[in-house]
């Protein structure tokens, strides 16, 4: 038998369609109860929706009721299920987080350092000021505040119909706890010494010196002032930061592990339900104290990860991320979806990093030499199939700050072997080892067509090395990189130039990977970062990031973009670069 | 017998001390770090060093070794860093443990019963197509990695497939966790079940081929029982003694093998956490799933031996 190949290989063939045809036939019966499926055609009637509910449009209390009486692993029934039928009522089905799905790691603001997290938070939770829609800074909790004439001291005047979702009223006692509590070294935040390091005795508390924030006094129930150290410009900015929202006491010292299961915020959203890998639901809080009023009445949010798109166009999403896959077919003109496709550009850029501590980066013709030999606009056309754009400088566009004169560093390999020619290594380079994250197997493919540009143009033998993220993360986070050219995305914390100039230009910030340190640079990065007039000061951060371009330390690649679909009947849908409240400015017409 | 059992038994917590020990060490030792990974590109050491000292990640690794046992006797196992920040490492566990096991639960219930079947009736109809055929399911059924088969299933069941104006499909939710009585379970069921079927068609032929032509078989032919009573009365309590250990290695396998169905469909259990934990450097996480791994698979190889005294009176402990 087992020298009959040519029959094994048949039979092999055979049990493959059989094992297509199981799963076919347990597919149907299991999913048939399911109404919109395709059951409908192949076994007539749909089974009856409506059999277990009076009414076939359930309300939004209704399936309030649903979400918090029934246990969904009871629910086992999916014809009862309308959750995941053609939308009914006012409900608003959204991917999970940042349109990834999974379980947002916290609902604590204080310790949100991520995207996931963030993107809950933002509606469940407000801070004194955020951002709106034009990502400008805006009242929030605050109605109003003063600056002091030297720039150091912010007045901030509290609303005196802010609730909390429990009725209780916001007052600066709660301000005042919220970002005691983002300093305290129990609470073991990560995320508040880069937002709140500012304010005055910040770091005493921080690290355990001191028991409260010296900088911070209430004044009255509703008036709170903050002291900061220098008269920075993006303060403000960095209010509007999760770590800076406020928090209820009663709430977090509830005793409930952890407490942040159910959040007793001051946002727009409540949270009513949260299945671990599987749902979050949020509902509008009628009692929202903003001009911009909640009007959807249930947003569910799905963790499970899988095939967003199939959902998206079975109907059971509203909306849906589109991944690198399905870029080509959705940016097709001739199909549907084409008219439902957002493009976004993300506040963040894509670098290949020199390390100028290391040979033979430290001669600024080589890293000249090099960026000149990468041809960034194929990268993105060919490579990324123009899912992100060619990076011109150093800040997004669409950034505040952005040059729109700046050409990049443009491709030209002849003046690249000129410039190599004339440097110090003209002799001969040596070899070069390119750190990259990844798992093993092959590199990406925008890393090798990078590589092969710079052995073809130059001649530079380029080995590429792949490490985890951890690994990679201690590599990279310190003042001795060892790396000696390596990628790197990054994006806004908040909308400043000194979030990228400053933060990964200035010499000696903990974010410098490139070691560069260029007096000239820093002085204009200190400048800007003092100066009241955003005029002035964009000017200050372009004339940095000239310099920079010059200099070549990194090699800008990419500019980030976001694609996304979403449904015709969903009205004032927005997909913002930085992760603010946006729920509230939606509407469901159908 | 009870002091085969107490004997085996004290070499549980000598066991967990070394696996520990190596597991904590690797941690420490090891490149990356959890809060770095945390904190992520946005760092600044001195952030680093603060919340590092605040976890007791500063301490030497003597301190911190003991520390970490003292606290794991009394249930503590320590807290998420990275992925789940502040909640404790056992209530993550408990919440995720269910979900793992009702999903492998699932697996084995059609695989397990289905790869025996199979493999009676493939030794029963040796060299027959119907053997061939099976045979060559089993092939199939090992070799194939969950990775191929993972992205091809799930395109081939949950997507719609259009053909100009016709279009079928999709037939299977995926995605999540909706509960094992959800059909989203069906696709990684399926497929963790796959590899257990195989296994046990295999194994279940080989035993039966081997009773069957034994001597004892021949002898309760020729006393003229019926074909019935000889495979399933005398031929398969033999055959499946062997299958005992594999069975229960199977159960403690399929947990290691959730990893990466549970990280494929966004399952959030066991596996998926551990596998959260391994690329952000959750020792706690880790060790904590190390040790229950290890505590199974000692239980289970005990259980094992425990039931071939019942179900093989010829095997005696001293």
């Amino acid at each position: 038998m087992s020298e009959n190949r040519g029959l094994i290989a048949i039979v092999i063939v055979l049990l493959v369609a059989l094992v297509g045809l199981v799963c076919v036939g347990i597919g149907a019966v299991v999913y048939c109860p399911q109404p919109g499926s395709m059951c409908q055609g192949l076994f007539g009637a749909p089974s009856n929706v409506s059999q277990n509910n009076p009414s076939q449009q359930p309300t939004a209390v209704q399936n309030q009721n649903q979400g918090q009486n029934q246990n969904p692993t009871q629910n086992q029934n999916p014809s009862q299920n309308q959750n995941s039928t053609a939308p009914t009522g006012n409900t608003l089905r959204l991917p999970g987080g940042s349109g990834l799905g999974g379980d947002p790691p916290t609902l604590d603001p204080a310790l949100t350092s991520d995207v996931e997290s963030a993107t809950y938070i933002v509606e469940i939770y407000s801070g004194l000021v955020s951002f709106n829609k034009d990502l400008k800074i805006v009242p929030d909790l605050a109605e109003k505040w003063d600056v002091s004439n030297d720039g150091k001291t912010y007045t901030f005047t509290i609303r005196q119909n802010a609730k909390f979702h429990d009725g209780r009223p916001v007052t600066a006692q709660d301000v005042q706890y919220s970002l005691e509590r983002a300093a305290d070294p129990k609470t073991r935040s990560t995320v508040s010494p880069l937002y709140l390091g500012d304010i005055v005795g910040f770091n005493e508390k921080y690290t355990g010196q001191a028991k409260t924030i010296s900088g911070i006094k209430v004044i009255d129930n509703y008036t709170i002032q903050i002291d900061i150290k220098q008269p920075i410009s993006y303060f403000l900015a960095e209010l509007a930061h999760p770590t800076a929202y406020v928090v209820d006491k009663f709430n977090v010292e509830s005793g409930e592990q952890p407490w942040y299961l159910k959040p007793n915020g001051t946002g727009p959203y409540k949270l009513v339900q949260w299945d671990q890998g599987q749902l979050i639901v949020l509902e509008k809080n009628n009692d929202y104290y903003g001009d911009v009023k909640p009007s959807v009445d249930r947003v569910e949010m799905i963790l499970g990860g899988g095939s967003g798109m199939t959902r998206y166009e079975n109907g059971d999403l509203d909306a849906v991320r589109v991944s690198i896959a399905d870029i080509e077919r959705v940016s097709d003109t001739s199909n549907p979806l084409n008219k439902e496709l957002d493009v976004e550009p993300q506040l963040s850029t894509g670098f290949l990093v020199f390390n100028t501590r290391k040979a033979p980066f430290d001669d600024p013709k080589v890293r000249m030499a090099f960026a000149m030999s990468i041809d960034t606009a194929k990268i993105a056309k060919v490579v990324y199939k123009d899912m992100v754009a060619p990076a011109t400088g150093i800040l997004p566009d669409k950034f505040p700050g952005f040059n729109p004169n700046l050409q990049g560093i443009k491709y030209d390999p002849e003046g690249a072997k000129k410039l190599l020619a004339e440097s110090k290594y003209a002799s001969g380079l040596p070899d070069i080892v390119w750190s990259t994250v990844g798992g093993g197997g092959a590199a990406g493919s925008d890393t090798q067509a990078i590589a092969e540009m710079l052995k073809e143009n130059l001649g530079a033998n380029i080995s590429i090395e792949q490490t985890d993220w951890a690994t990679y993360l201690s590599q990279i986070n310190g003042t001795d990189v060892d790396f000696q050219m390596f990628d790197i995305g990054w994006s806004a914390d908040y909308v400043d130039p000194h979030n990228f100039i400053g933060l990964l230009f200035r010499g000696g910030s903990p974010s410098n990977w490139s070691g560069y340190d260029n007096p000239e640079v820093n002085k204009l990065i200190d400048e800007a970062s003092v100066e009241p007039s955003l005029e002035k000061r964009i000017e200050y951060y372009q004339q940095a990031e000239e310099k920079i371009l010059q200099d070549a330390p990194v090699l800008p690649l990419t500019y980030g973009r976001d694609y996304w679909l979403t449904k015709p009947y969903v009205k004032g849908a927005f997909y913002p670069p930085l992760v603010i409240e946006r729920l509230k400015y939606i509407t469901l017409e159908k | 017998m009870a002091a085969y059992v107490v004997r085996r038994l004290l070499w549980l917590p000598v066991l967990l001390i070394l696996i520990s020990l190596v597991t904590f060490a690797l941690g420490i030792y090891g490149p990356g770090d959890p809060v770095q990974v945390l904190m992520g590109l946005h760092t600044r050491p001195e952030i680093v060093d603060q919340v590092r000292k605040e976890y007791g990640f500063d301490q030497p690794f003597v301190i911190q070794y003991l520390n970490y046992v003292s606290n794991a006797l009394r249930g503590n196992f320590g807290y998420s860093v990275v992925k789940f920040p502040g909640q404790s490492v056992s209530d993550l566990l408990a919440k995720r443990f269910p979900v793992t096991f009702q999903l492998n639960l699932v697996a084995l219930a059609w695989s397990l019963p289905l790869g025996i079947a199979l493999g009676i009736f493939s030794a029963l109809k040796r060299k027959s197509w119907f053997d061939v055929f099976i045979r060559a399911l089993v092939i199939l059924g090992i070799s194939l990695p969950v990775i191929g088969l993972q992205p091809v299933l799930t395109f081939a069941m949950a997507r719609k497939h259009e053909f100009g104006t016709f279009s079928i499909g999709p037939f299977l939710p995926v995605g999540g966790w909706k509960g094992m009585f959800a059909p989203e379970v069906i696709l990684p069921a399926f497929i963790l079940g796959l590899g257990v079927l195989a296994v046990f068609t295999r194994q279940t032929r080989a035993a039966m081929i081997e009773v069957m032509t034994s001597d004892f078989i021949r002898t309760a032919r020729a006393k003229g029982l019926k074909e019935w009573m000889v495979v399933g009365r005398h031929a398969l309590r033999n055959a499946l003694i062997p299958l005992v250990t594999i069975i229960g290695f199977t159960i403690a396998g399929l947990f290691a093998g959730s990893f990466i169905v549970e990280q494929f469909y966004g399952i959030p259990g066991v596996g998926s956490l551990a596998f959260d934990a391994l690329t952000s450097r959750e020792y706690y996480i880790i060790m904590a799933f190390t040790l229950i791994a290890a505590t199974v698979y000692v239980l289970i190889n005990l259980l094992i031996d425990i039931l071939y005294a019942f179900v093989d009176p010829r095997i005696r402990y001293q």
